[in-house]
């Protein structure tokens, strides 16, 4: 067990090398890239979640990119039918699964811990798996691009467009195994957030105490526990259908094509709201630390984010207007549909309230903040005109719609994203992000957003539909509002959108050369994640902290003077650290680094890629998976005290036998 | 499977192992839905095929649903012979649910054979691929089950199981009883219920 | 009160409150929504604000009051935003009180924002169910999506002069002021199909039968366009709603039903007709054509093509537009007289049908040449293995320049 001692450095433990490779023992790297690859710190694992996202957001970035290169203008010839099917699918796919998803587990895998005064989370090693699990799914993925092309049914998969004749290359088949890889991934994690958050949270902190970000990250894990199965489920039908001759969606025999548009959008639409709620709780931080004030209605926001999460589920034939659903359910899912814009709409009111007769402080991260309210009130609101039905039929599978969800995802999800980014920069790296490249960085993605997205209502309501690898002048019209000037219009703005990223990229190439450190408590914060290191220690607070009140970090700080009701600094971030690092805790059992779950992870894609190529393969896959399963199991709960050598040996070793991991 | 809480107990009072497992279970309740829900949709649609009730073995069924049923109650001793650190005792009702489970396994090879060759295969009709899929499903559920059962069983004889011992037999039982009631409603929905 | 009268009070209240978001569309014109109103005015032809027929109205009655509603709600969270961000700047001030909010305040903002969208809904739902009304029908239209065009069949409607089935493709010709209902299928994947200036879209769903209203309040050509993806060339798949007046209707009909007229003898068209017997009629109808022996000439698209059809031809030149309406048979400048008429002679000119000096040489040539060539399509015999070798679309016939001279002069006679 890696035990860290106090006062001893935060990274005590160094291998011996011989002793590392038993088969059931536990490795000890604390350097090196074993120390990443076998670790299960959440706080490693959310920063390889994040930079692995970021990846997949750039390689999302340069599909979309193409894909506006295309579209500038007429008779596009950049790529050909074929290859713009491939690259819409998978820039939806990618961006969906392998960027937003992925970027908010990192976030929430780094920060609900720490928010919520724990060590680490429930299960380190269930952990450590979802992110290989994700990263090989996202690379299966991928593949497909280079054996036979890459899935071209559009993210949504409709049936029987996805079927054997139709889709003829086995990119389908990479898309439909991958995704059940990276699902995995995502059920794995929210069990563990769920219970990290319903049972480790600090002493005092009860649920009406909990940071809203944590609150908005449990209700997506609660939604993903729920959603992702349905889509197993799916994709289960899809690929028995596609490789093992199952029926599923043969209409010959007797299918309804419609049935997998209901299980795809009873996950899709519970899986939005997975896109755009860690966004909502990472503005729900922002907003409060940079208006010196406490979120305005903490309770309704938690309420209605809980809300979302409900009326969520009741939604989702609101993709099917025109599927040839009867009145009735129109009329159901266009009322439910409207229901759910109340809850958001609280937020957005909220937020501007949080504001309201604050003390604003504009940094990067609070800019992208106020960014989001009124760029995903756009989206809101374009959305609220298609939860009308009848309009819905006109706008739905129009660039309309695609202008609408990029507001809602880039101007919502995305910004927040950004927000934390900068927000939390100094947290997981102990250096500040550069505020003027900020700057520059906001203002670009900003306005790229608007050049791009904005013009897309207009081409959307000019009848331009999507999914068109080409578009002809014959209907392109006259005018103002003809399609050619549009289109080209929202083609200059992708790339101001890109380099508007690129700018973050330097920013973060230039922070990591800066020498200065980040001061201990930068953005003068709220909550408990704020109360630790920059970047905090392994084992993340040196005291469990008692909580007190909501945001207990700056009610630590500040008192309220009696007469004016405004607020005095009593106390420093550093004063009260230094306290912690007096009272440390001398024993802290930290879980120890483990092979299995990378080993266990990697057993998946060899399974799924077995099944496309040979059954042989997949056998032994499963060997790989049932091998690692057993080695999980039967691993002892720490490795061996001989394993390290600290630096301070022979004193304080806690050589109690633990139970846990 | 026993990454628990570090030093502090847990906010709930639930382990963190139990209270994963029934998340988990939470999910796999979609999962069956989602399954039951395309087999309802399609167990009328033939097409040729043989249709349900002239494959169905209904007696047969309803036996080795039976034996399902009682290996709950033999798990439920486990857990309770686990709870009084009684190793032996544990071991025996462990080994008897896994072999009750394993019995209803064999049966539904068994069955899916005798339908096979009545004409009923996975690509013949809807009806087919959605029950092969619906009961494939759980027979795979219930082998991870005698996987795990007979793993645990292994392990415990080497007294080596890390967390604590009852904790891990009750986890496996939730897991059990979770399968066996999702039998009981495929049984009624898929079996009884005429189409 | 007596359900009637509660009828009509609540018809009288929603007349009511539709006047007042009339009123707040008009305000909101003001505030600058006028410039895109206004400019939509000469816009693209798949405009989704224009409408002309009472469907598509009826949509636009309802969306219009939600777009201005929509906008005004935007402006004032932007403007909200803007404002507290000046005001709240930080400029010394001490750090505020730390209130936690103000329930009735918070419940006010949360009860308004559901008021206005219960009124939207009822609105909405009246609509949904006056789209959704099949019993006023006054003429029947089968269209069917394969992959990537679409396919028109008039079934037998004496009242219409309709005494045999018509089948189509491509521009879909329909009297105008009359109900018309599409019951739409696929024979392949899903398709939908759109005229956004007569109604909103519908799928056309394989197995399944779902209907559409359309009806145009003027004689007129209506762009439309596939807009549920349905593979490689979902974008070439268009189409065109053509309303012509009753009596132009009349006039379409019977020459859609007159018999076969076969080319003059010694002809270049009839040795087109030949080329086309050996090559084309394997997939494409032409009704009443004969083989050489006097037997009618069958065409067996199914055998060829997975999807089960291909277009009839036998009256290709009365259409505008060949291949799923992706090329017009049109030249640009024939075409656009056309579609440029005034409402009173659109129809005379549209039956005039394609005449040699207007036939769009090129484009048709060209999809002759090789069809997969200038549209997307899977008829690459080498890629067909799964469809057991049938092809998607049309494939490549190695024909001579000199077939294609026959053929197109035989094309042309297709009145």
């Amino acid at each position: 067990m890696a035990i860290i001692e106090r006062p001893a450095p935060t990274v005590p433990a160094i291998v011996t090398p011989t002793t590392t490779y038993g088969l059931l023992k536990r490795p000890v790297s604390a350097t090196g890239w074993r120390s990443w690859v076998f670790t299960v710190d959440h706080k490693k694992l959310g920063i390889m979640y994040g930079a692995t996202a970021m990846l997949f957001f750039i390689v999302g970035g340069v599909e979309a990119l193409l894909i506006r290169l295309q579209l500038a203008a007429p008779n596009g010839k950049v790529l050909n039918a074929d290859l713009y099917n491939q690259m819409f699918t998978m820039h939806a796919t990618t961006m969906v699964f392998l960027f937003v998803m992925p970027m908010a587990a990192g976030f929430a895998n780094y920060f609900v811990p720490l928010q919520i005064g724990a060590r680490d989370v429930a299960f380190p090693r269930l952990n450590a798996f979802g992110f290989w699990a994700f990263l090989f799914g996202g690379i299966f993925l991928n593949l497909a691009w280079f054996l036979g092309g890459a899935a071209d049914g559009g993210w949504f998969m409709y049936a029987p467009n996805s079927g054997p004749v139709f889709s003829p290359s086995n990119g389908v088949d990479f898309w439909a195994l991958g995704l059940q890889i990276t699902g995995i991934a995502s059920l794995t994690g929210a069990i563990n957030l769920i219970i990290t958050v319903l049972n480790m949270r600090a002493p005092g902190m009860s649920l009406m105490k909990m940071p809203i970000f944590t609150w908005m990250i449990t209700v997506v894990q609660f939604l993903l526990l729920f959603a992702i199965p349905v889509i197993t489920v799916a994709l289960f039908l899809l690929s028995f259908q596609r490789n093992f001759g199952a029926q599923f969606f043969d209409v010959a025999a007797g299918a309804d094509p419609l049935l997998w548009q209901h299980l795809f959008w009873i996950f899709g639409h519970p899986e939005v709201y997975v896109l755009i709620l860690p966004s909502f709780g990472i503005v729900s931080e922002v907003l409060p630390v940079f208006s010196r004030k406490p979120l305005f209605g903490y309770p309704f926001v938690v309420f209605s984010g809980a809300a979302i999460g409900f009326v969520g589920w009741g939604v989702w034939a609101h993709h099917m207007f025109a599927s040839g659903l009867g009145p009735v359910s129109v009329a159901v899912f266009s009322l439910t549909t409207m229901a759910i814009a109340v809850p958001t709409g609280v937020k957005i009111i909220n937020w501007t309230l949080t504001m309201w007769s604050g003390k604003l402080w504009f940094t990067t991260a609070m800019k992208f903040s106020i960014g989001l309210i009124v760029l995903f009130t756009v989206g809101g609101l374009s959305g609220v005109t298609h939860a009308v039905a009848p309009s819905d039929t006109q706008q739905t599978d129009t660039y309309y719609i695609v202008a609408h969800f990029h507001y809602v995802l880039f101007g919502g999800a995305v910004l927040g994203i950004f927000s934390g980014f900068y927000y939390w920069w100094p947290k997981v790296f102990g250096k500040m992000l550069n505020e003027k490249l900020g700057s520059w960085n906001f203002w670009l993605m900003v306005i790229g957003l608007n050049l791009t997205f904005g013009p897309m209502h207009i081409l959307g309501l000019q009848g331009q539909p999507r999914r068109m690898y080409q578009w002809t002048e014959a209907r392109a019209g006259e005018g103002f509002f003809n399609l050619a000037f549009w289109n080209l219009i929202a083609s200059i703005g992708s790339f101001v959108l890109a380099v508007g990223i690129l700018t973050f990229l330097i920013n973060v190439l230039i922070t990591s050369r800066n020498p200065q450190k980040a001061p201990l408590d930068p953005w003068d914060a709220r909550s408990l994640e704020w109360m630790t290191t920059n970047p905090p220690k392994e084992h993340n607070f040196d005291v469990v902290p008692t909580v007190h009140h909501l945001d207990d970090f700056f009610h630590q700080k500040y008192e309220e003077d009696a007469a004016t009701h405004t607020m005095k600094q009593v106390r420093t971030a550093e004063e009260i650290m230094a306290e912690q690092e007096r009272n440390a805790d001398k024993h802290i059992h930290m879980p120890s680094p483990s092979y299995w779950p990378i080993v266990l992870a990697f057993g998946l894609p060899v399974i799924t890629f077995g099944v496309i190529y040979s059954h042989l393969i997949s056998v032994v896959g499963g060997v790989i998976v049932l091998f690692a399963a057993y080695g999980w199991a039967l691993e002892s709960s720490t490795a061996p005290d001989s394993d390290f050598e600290t630096n301070t040996p022979g004193t304080g070793l806690d050589k109690v036998a633990s139970n846990h991991d | 499977m026993t990454d628990t809480a570090h030093g502090h107990a847990s906010s709930t009072g639930i382990s963190n192992v139990k209270l994963g497992m029934w998340a988990f279970l939470g999910s796999e309740c979609l999962l069956f839905g989602g399954l039951i829900s395309t087999y309802m949709l399609y167990r009328g649609r033939v097409t040729g095929g043989p249709r349900p009730s002239q494959i169905f073995d209904i007696p047969f069924t309803s036996v080795s649903s039976f034996v399902l049923l009682m290996s709950s109650l033999t798990m439920v001793l486990a857990v309770s012979a686990a709870h009084k650190d009684d190793d032996r005792k544990t071991n025996l009702w462990l080994t008897v649910t896994a072999l009750l489970g394993a019995t209803f396994v064999g049966g539904q090879v068994y069955e899916f054979t005798a339908f096979y060759k009545e004409g009923l295969g996975f690509s013949t009709s809807l009806f087919g691929s959605s029950f092969y899929t619906l009961t494939g499903f759980h027979g795979v559920h219930v082998t991870v089950g005698i996987i795990m059962l007979m793993s645990l069983v292994g392990i415990l004889k080497r007294s080596s199981v890390p967390g604590k011992k009852a904790e891990v037999v009750e986890m496996i039982g939730l897991y059990w009883h979770f399968v066996d009631i999702v039998w009981i409603i495929i049984f009624t929905l898929v079996y009884l219920i005429p189409v | 009160m007596s359900r009637r009268q509660f009828d009509i009070r609540l018809s009288a209240t929603i007349a009511s409150v539709r006047v007042v978001l009339r009123k707040a569309s008009k305000f909101a014109g003001a505030a600058g929504i006028s410039a895109v109103v206004a400019g939509c005015a000469t816009n693209a032809p798949q405009d989704t604000w224009q409408p002309k027929g009472p469907n598509s109205k009826l949509i636009d009655d309802l969306q219009q009051p939600v777009f201005a509603v929509a906008g005004i709600i935007g402006l004032i969270v932007a403007v909200a935003v803007v404002y507290t961000m000046i005001k709240y700047r930080d400029r010394g001030q001490p750090i505020p009180e730390q209130t936690h909010g103000k329930p009735a305040l918070e419940i006010t903002l949360t009860i308004i924002p559901a008021l206005i969208l219960a009124v939207v809904s009822v609105f909405t739902f009246g609509a949904i169910f006056k789209l959704a009304k099949t019993d006023d029908t006054e003429m029947i239209i089968n269209v069917t999506g394969q992959q990537w065009w679409w396919e028109y069949d008039y079934p037998v409607q004496n009242e219409f002069g309709i005494t045999q089935p018509i089948i189509s493709s491509g521009q879909l010709v329909m009297p105008v002021g009359t109900k018309v209902l599409l019951r739409e299928t696929s024979r392949d994947v899903i398709h939908s199909y759109w005229i956004p200036a007569l109604n909103g879209k519908r799928d056309a769903v394989p197995g399944r039968i779902h209907t559409l209203r359309l009806e145009a309040d003027e004689p007129g050509i209506y762009a439309g366009q596939c807009t549920e993806f349905c593979g490689l060339s979902h974008a070439n798949m268009r189409m065109e709603a053509v309303a012509l007046s009753k009596e132009d209707f009349a006039k379409w009909v019977a020459n859609q039903q007159a018999p076969y007229v076969a080319p003059a003898k010694d002809t270049l068209a009839k040795q087109g007709e030949e080329v086309f017997l050996n090559q084309c009629v394997r997939c494409h109808q032409v009704n009443g054509l004969t083989r050489a022996d006097g037997t009618p000439a069958i065409a067996a698209p199914d055998e060829n093509v997975w999807s089960g059809a291909a277009p009839n031809l036998s009256h290709l030149m009365s259409r505008n537009t060949f291949a799923g309406a992706m090329f017009n048979l049109l030249s640009k400048q024939c075409r656009d007289e056309v579609w440029n008429a005034p409402s009173d002679v659109v129809g005379a000119k549209y039956l005039a049908g394609v005449t040699e000096e207007c036939l769009n040489q090129k484009d048709l040539r060209a999809w002759l040449r090789n069809a997969p060539e200038v549209k997307p399509m899977y008829a690459n015999p080498a890629d067909l293995a799964v469809s057991n070798g049938k092809y998607r679309g049309m494939p490549y016939l190695a024909l001579s320049e000199d077939d294609i001279n026959k053929l197109v002069a035989y094309l042309i006679t297709l009145k």
